[in-house]
């Protein structure tokens, strides 16, 4: 049971520095903390409200008190232990809600400060440190990892500076992870980032690498529209992505954009099961464009398709023709329809 | 451990390995860990460093509560792992339904802010020498906090850090603290190994460090 205690003016509650696991509520009288600002050195006084809770953040953690608690008129105070404080909490949720929230400004506010004191050197923007970020695990193969947050990036940055390069290097992980798997296989070389270094070290890491490629040309407006869709593709919004791919299918004109829409049309409608329109859409890709550069992994996912839709023959029939077009057999889509042709196979023994 | 039935809806599984966020992504989501271990990593220079390793039922990301700001680190699944996932949205139903939690969280932000504050203390010095010896008093006081009983070896600590560390610590580049750490070893006050630091006289520095701070 929480205790009362009664403080005559100008004596102590507690002083800084103190340890001690006692909170305080002011019942009766005046009472103020007194402690320095640590910005500006200033002393500042707070004083206490009535019914206000105190010292019950340096008591919670066992941590020296911040600030000495002065009587200012003859006061009454209710004394909790730590159990006792957490005890009455519990049955008070509103009461801990609000602390959280003067807990959460405080932390705000001093996190604020530690940031604005920070040298610039740490002072990469969220988007360069998430590309960075990629780029380590890419470096250090872990490749599930790269395309986690390669993937985030063009989830947050479609339009990013290195929105390109991030999709680039999304390809790489996940090729990379079928080929060798997670912490396997050759480094992958990430190149010159357009983003400053933060600490001169990455050119004496490679004192022998030419000199960093200035910034890419801004995205174009097709460029723009088509990662956009990427983006929502990997953030599994497959339905939205189908519709933008498509806009930039049936806008034409874009020589780049436009096949690669149309790759990713179908793989939209694959993720979302409509395995016959997938499977329409691709052999008419075929027909129409026979030396498309994903034509492979269009093959992969008419096979995937077939499979899906109960037709193992079908299927068997369009892994094969991958393994026979591309032979060598580190091929990330070599790979992917080796395995399927497999286990359809020994689905058939078993 | 508070009845969390009622949250079903918010758990999300995570196999081992996998990223359940990255350091620099926004945030705007928590989490409480009900099984398997989490890894908190920070990307450090060119290594990649483990910061912390938590299990059930510790909370974590709990920053993105304050406002948008990018994750300070990632957390990876250590094993498969279970989690309940809150956002600001639903954090006031989450914490009125269970005060144990609320609890918790109050406790994180008390060791947060005071955490802050005694880095806030190392930055607001002006001279640079004096920041690097702060950060070994403030890196001695947690080792103390840790373990109390530990064995010291009379003013002398031992720090398993770097000079990667010491210089995010005290706000500085690697090559600047450095030439400060090369200084005091050439005045015997430390002596630098590849895996840790040792400072030979941790009230010297403590003395060094008072004289420097505005008063």
């Amino acid at each position: 049971m929480p205790k009362v205690a009664s403080f005559r003016a100008n004596s102590v509650i507690y002083f800084e520095g103190d340890v001690s696991d006692k909170i305080f509520v002011l019942q009766k009288g005046r009472v103020t903390l007194k402690y320095t600002d640590i910005e500006t050195g200033a002393d500042v006084h707070d004083m206490i409200a009535m019914g206000e809770f105190f010292g019950v953040k340096s008591a919670l953690g066992r941590y020296p008190r911040e600030e000495n608690a002065l009587v200012v008129e003859d006061a009454q105070v209710l004394v909790f232990a730590v159990p006792e404080f957490e005890q009455f909490a519990s049955a008070n949720s509103r009461i801990i809600i609000k602390m959280l929230k003067v807990f959460s400004n405080q932390l705000r506010r001093i996190h604020r400060q530690v940031e604005n004191l920070m040298e610039k050197q740490e002072a990469l923007s969220p988007e360069a440190g998430l590309f960075r970020t990629g780029e380590y695990y890419l470096k250090n193969r872990m490749y599930s990892q790269a395309k986690y947050v390669f993937g985030r990036y063009l989830t947050y940055y479609p339009a990013g500076k290195q929105a390109e390069v991030s999709a680039r290097h999304l390809e790489a992980a996940e090729t990379a992870l079928v080929r060798y798997g997670d912490g396997k296989g050759p480094a992958i070389a990430t190149g010159g980032s357009a983003f400053a270094p933060s600490r001169s070290q990455t050119a004496e890491r490679n004192p022998e690498a030419p000199p960093r490629k200035p910034d890419p040309a801004p995205l174009s407006d097709a460029a723009k529209s088509y990662y956009n869709a990427v983006s929502l593709f990997s953030q599994e919004k497959y339905k939205e992505a189908l519709g933008e791919f498509k806009a930039i299918m049936e806008g034409g004109g874009d020589s780049e954009y436009g096949p690669k829409a149309a790759f990713d049309f179908g793989r939209s409608l694959y993720m979302l099961q409509q395995y016959d329109l997938t499977i329409k859409h691709y052999t008419q890709m075929v027909q129409t464009a026979p030396r498309h550069p994903d034509l492979l992994d269009i093959l992969l996912y008419l096979g995937h398709s077939w499979e899906k839709k109960g037709d193992v023959e079908r299927a068997k029939g369009f892994y094969r023709k991958i393994l026979s077009m591309e032979q060598d057999e580190d091929h990330a889509t070599h790979i992917k329809a080796r395995k399927s042709l497999k286990s359809l196979e020994e689905g058939a023994r078993g | 451990m508070a009845d969390l039935a009622a949250f079903t809806r918010f758990a999300r599984v995570y196999q081992a390995g996998e990223i359940i966020f990255s350091e620099y992504e926004p945030g705007d989501s928590f989490y409480l860990i009900q099984s398997g271990r989490v890894k908190i990593t920070k990307i450090v220079g060119e290594i990649e460093k483990t910061i912390d390793i938590l299990q059930p039922p510790e909370i974590f990301g709990e920053m993105a509560i304050l406002e948008g700001t990018p994750r300070s680190a990632t957390a990876v699944a250590l094993d498969s792992v279970k989690v309940l996932e809150f956002n600001r949205a639903n954090f006031e139903v989450l914490m009125m339904g269970n005060p144990q939690i609320a609890l918790r969280l109050m406790k994180l932000f008390a060791k947060r802010i005071y955490d802050q504050k005694r880095r806030f203390m190392i930055l607001t010095l002006d001279d640079q020498q004096a920041r690097v010896a702060d950060v070994f008093l403030m890196l001695a006081e947690t080792q103390a906090q840790v373990s109390a009983a530990a064995e010291q070896d009379g003013e002398k600590r031992e720090f398993r850090v770097t000079v990667e560390d010491v210089a995010h610590w005290a706000g500085m580049s690697s090559q600047d603290v450095q030439a400060i750490l090369a200084h005091f070893s050439n005045q015997r006050r430390v002596e630098l190994y590849g895996d840790r630091i040792v400072v030979k006289n941790i009230n010297d520095f403590s003395r060094f460090v008072s004289s420097r701070r505005k008063k």
